[in-house]
């Protein structure tokens, strides 16, 4: 596995970010505090490696993350001063740890003007297009952080960060169909990513639970939903997402009593009959909970499932087992 | 059968150092030198603008709804053939509309393609200059000396390769002529420019030309002279013709299949 430097800074739970953190004084003391590509250099040294910026950028984020401004400035100036100042990037950067340290929605107009000025000059600066969205969300201005998305998408439609982020938008205001064509726009980026794949399968059932759905569409989502699912853990075994997923749907399915309405027309999926439904759902009882049992026990190889995601399993199989023992 | 004699030349071993380890050298420091004037030459990627950005990438958008299309449900999927190909027929993401249906500039005459043909000229340059300047130092200086003798037998194929430089009918092609050395230099350094400069450098002239002959379709699928208004017509066509059908088909018996098996 990659050291922790190396991975990107969203993914690192807090304990690691702050250890991460920590070593930030020792890392910007090992590495040169300038990269020079002279030959005599490269002769002496090695050559410049890109992961050690891709660790530069992770650290700032991480030092931001964890408070540690002063890192985070040392490590954005000697990036600033490989790159300089006019790279998209570098940009993007410099306005994020900007954005960071702002004390009050005053600072963060001013940082939106500065985004603002660069676009004007460049508008196919895209991360600085995208910080721009992000700050606008963050600000609470909803629909033009998702209308400035969809134009970013509009040129540069094959942006699978900007389509999450803009199915992620859509959602928080209740459109699911809208988030559903968003994240299936992923898909066909990345055809085969099983986490994608599950959460496609989430939208489509929080769409089938909304308020006010249709029974025909109900029954609709929650069959391309349980597909979804299967698919998933197709693709990964021993997905905890993909797997809980499946129990959820197939038991409410089962408990819906499902009356198939049959739609001969070939277009749309159907719903898989009783005995199907019976066999996902247990099969997927039985996975959650050797999944579950094993990295509760801490067993080698079932260490990577995030704790609050085992808690959830748990409660699911908690609540099917419940009316048994009373 | 009588043993072939096995043929001696005396030479100065003082050859050996003034011969061999120069021209090794200087190939090497020219290599070296060669990448680092490539990399002041290059001229940093030019700016698209958003327009152009957007044709290229609607195009790939299409390429992609081509490829992946089993991961959508045939609703979807319709959808977007349809947006897809209306907006291609209708030329909703071409750079210029107005020009749709003239020919192509001339790739001459185009000031972005004539930029992208003097970076391959000066890579051109930087090979050929240096080349011709060792090779006519090699002869003016070292021409008409055998070297040194490989360690291994050779068939006499090999001695027009080997011993270029010296007309000499029944000597062994295992003797080696320092023009000879040279080409070995030529073909045999990528290894070590490798270890020096890192594995993407540019200074073995024979890495490059296996670029150049090598598949060129992702390079020049924008390239000058191609019409795009062609390309998504073509992918319309494409989108058009696709029979659906999706990977969701049937999953669940496949995961249940799977799983018991």
């Amino acid at each position: 596995m990659a050291p922790p430097t190396l991975l990107p800074a969203s993914q690192l739970s807090p304990a690691d970010a702050l250890a991460v953190a920590q070593q930030a004084p020792a890392f910007l003391r090992s590495s040169p505090a300038t990269v020079s590509s002279s030959p005599l250099n490269t002769l002496l040294y090695g050559s410049e490696k890109s992961e050690l910026w891709l660790q530069y950028e992770n650290l700032i984020l991480t030092c931001l993350r964890t408070g540690d401004d002063t890192a985070a400035h040392a490590a954005l100036r000697r990036v600033v001063s490989r790159f300089g100042d006019d790279n998209e990037r570098v940009q993007a950067l410099q306005g994020l740890v900007k954005e960071a340290e702002a004390q009050n929605d005053g600072e963060l107009e001013k940082v939106l003007k500065e985004y603002n000025q660069i676009l004007s000059v460049n508008d196919t600066n895209i991360p600085v297009a995208k910080r721009r969205i992000a700050l606008l969300r963050s600000l609470g201005r909803v629909s033009e952080a998702a209308s400035a998305l969809v134009q970013l998408l509009d040129f540069s439609p094959t942006d699978s960060e900007a389509w999450s982020e803009l199915s992620d938008i859509y959602l928080s205001q209740g459109l699911y169909s809208q988030a559903i064509y968003a994240i299936e726009e992923v898909l066909v980026l990345a055809p085969n990513a099983w986490n994608i794949h599950a959460r496609l399968g989430e939208l489509q059932f929080m769409a089938a639970t909304a308020p006010g759905v249709a029974n025909g569409s109900y029954q609709q989502y929650l069959a391309e939903a349980i597909k979804r699912f299967s698919r998933s853990v197709e693709l990964c075994d021993d997905y905890l997402r993909g797997y809980y997923g499946l129990k959820l749907i197939s038991k409410r399915l089962l408990a819906d009593g499902s009356k198939p309405t049959k739609q001969g027309d070939g277009n749309e999926f159907v719903v898989p009959d009783t005995n199907t439904l019976e066999r996902l759902n247990e099969l997927a009882t039985a996975k959650l909970a050797e999944i579950v049992r094993r990295s509760s026990t801490k067993e080698r190889g079932w260490g990577g499932y995030s704790d609050t995601e085992i808690a959830a399993a748990r409660e699911l199989l908690a609540e099917d087992e419940s009316p048994i023992k009373r | 059968m009588a043993q072939v004699p096995v043929q001696t030349i005396h030479r100065d071993p003082q050859l050996f150092y003034w011969i061999l380890f120069p021209i090794t050298i200087v190939m090497i420091l020219t290599g070296v030198l060669r990448h680092y004037a490539t990399v002041l030459m290059a001229s940093a990627p030019k700016k698209q603008d958003q327009k152009t950005t957007r044709e290229q990438r609607a195009l790939i958008h299409g390429i992609n709804v081509r490829g992946n299309f089993h991961v959508l449900s045939r609703p979807s999927f319709e959808t977007r053939r349809d947006a897809l190909t209306t907006a291609y027929e209708s030329g909703a993401y071409l750079k210029d509309p107005e020009n749709r249906g003239q020919p192509p500039p001339n790739p001459m005459s185009d000031p972005s393609a004539m930029e992208g043909m003097m970076g391959m000229m000066k890579n051109q340059m930087a090979m050929i200059v240096p080349n011709t300047l060792i090779m006519s130092w090699i002869n003016a200086f070292f021409s008409g000396y055998v070297i040194m003798k490989l360690p291994f037998p050779l068939t006499i194929k090999f001695k027009s390769m080997l011993q270029a430089g010296v007309a000499t009918r029944d000597m062994d092609p295992r003797w080696m002529s320092s023009i000879s050395w040279y080409f070995l230099c030529i073909f045999g350094l990528q290894a070590v420019f490798n270890f020096l400069l890192g594995s993407e450098n540019a200074a073995n002239q024979m890495a490059q030309q296996m670029n150049q002959m090598g598949p060129q379709g992702g390079a020049n699928m924008f390239g000058p002279g191609v019409d795009p208004n062609k390309q998504f017509l073509a992918e319309a066509e494409n989108l058009a013709v696709i029979e659906h059908y999706s990977v969701l088909d049937g999953v669940e018996q496949r995961l249940l299949e799977g799983i018991k098996a």
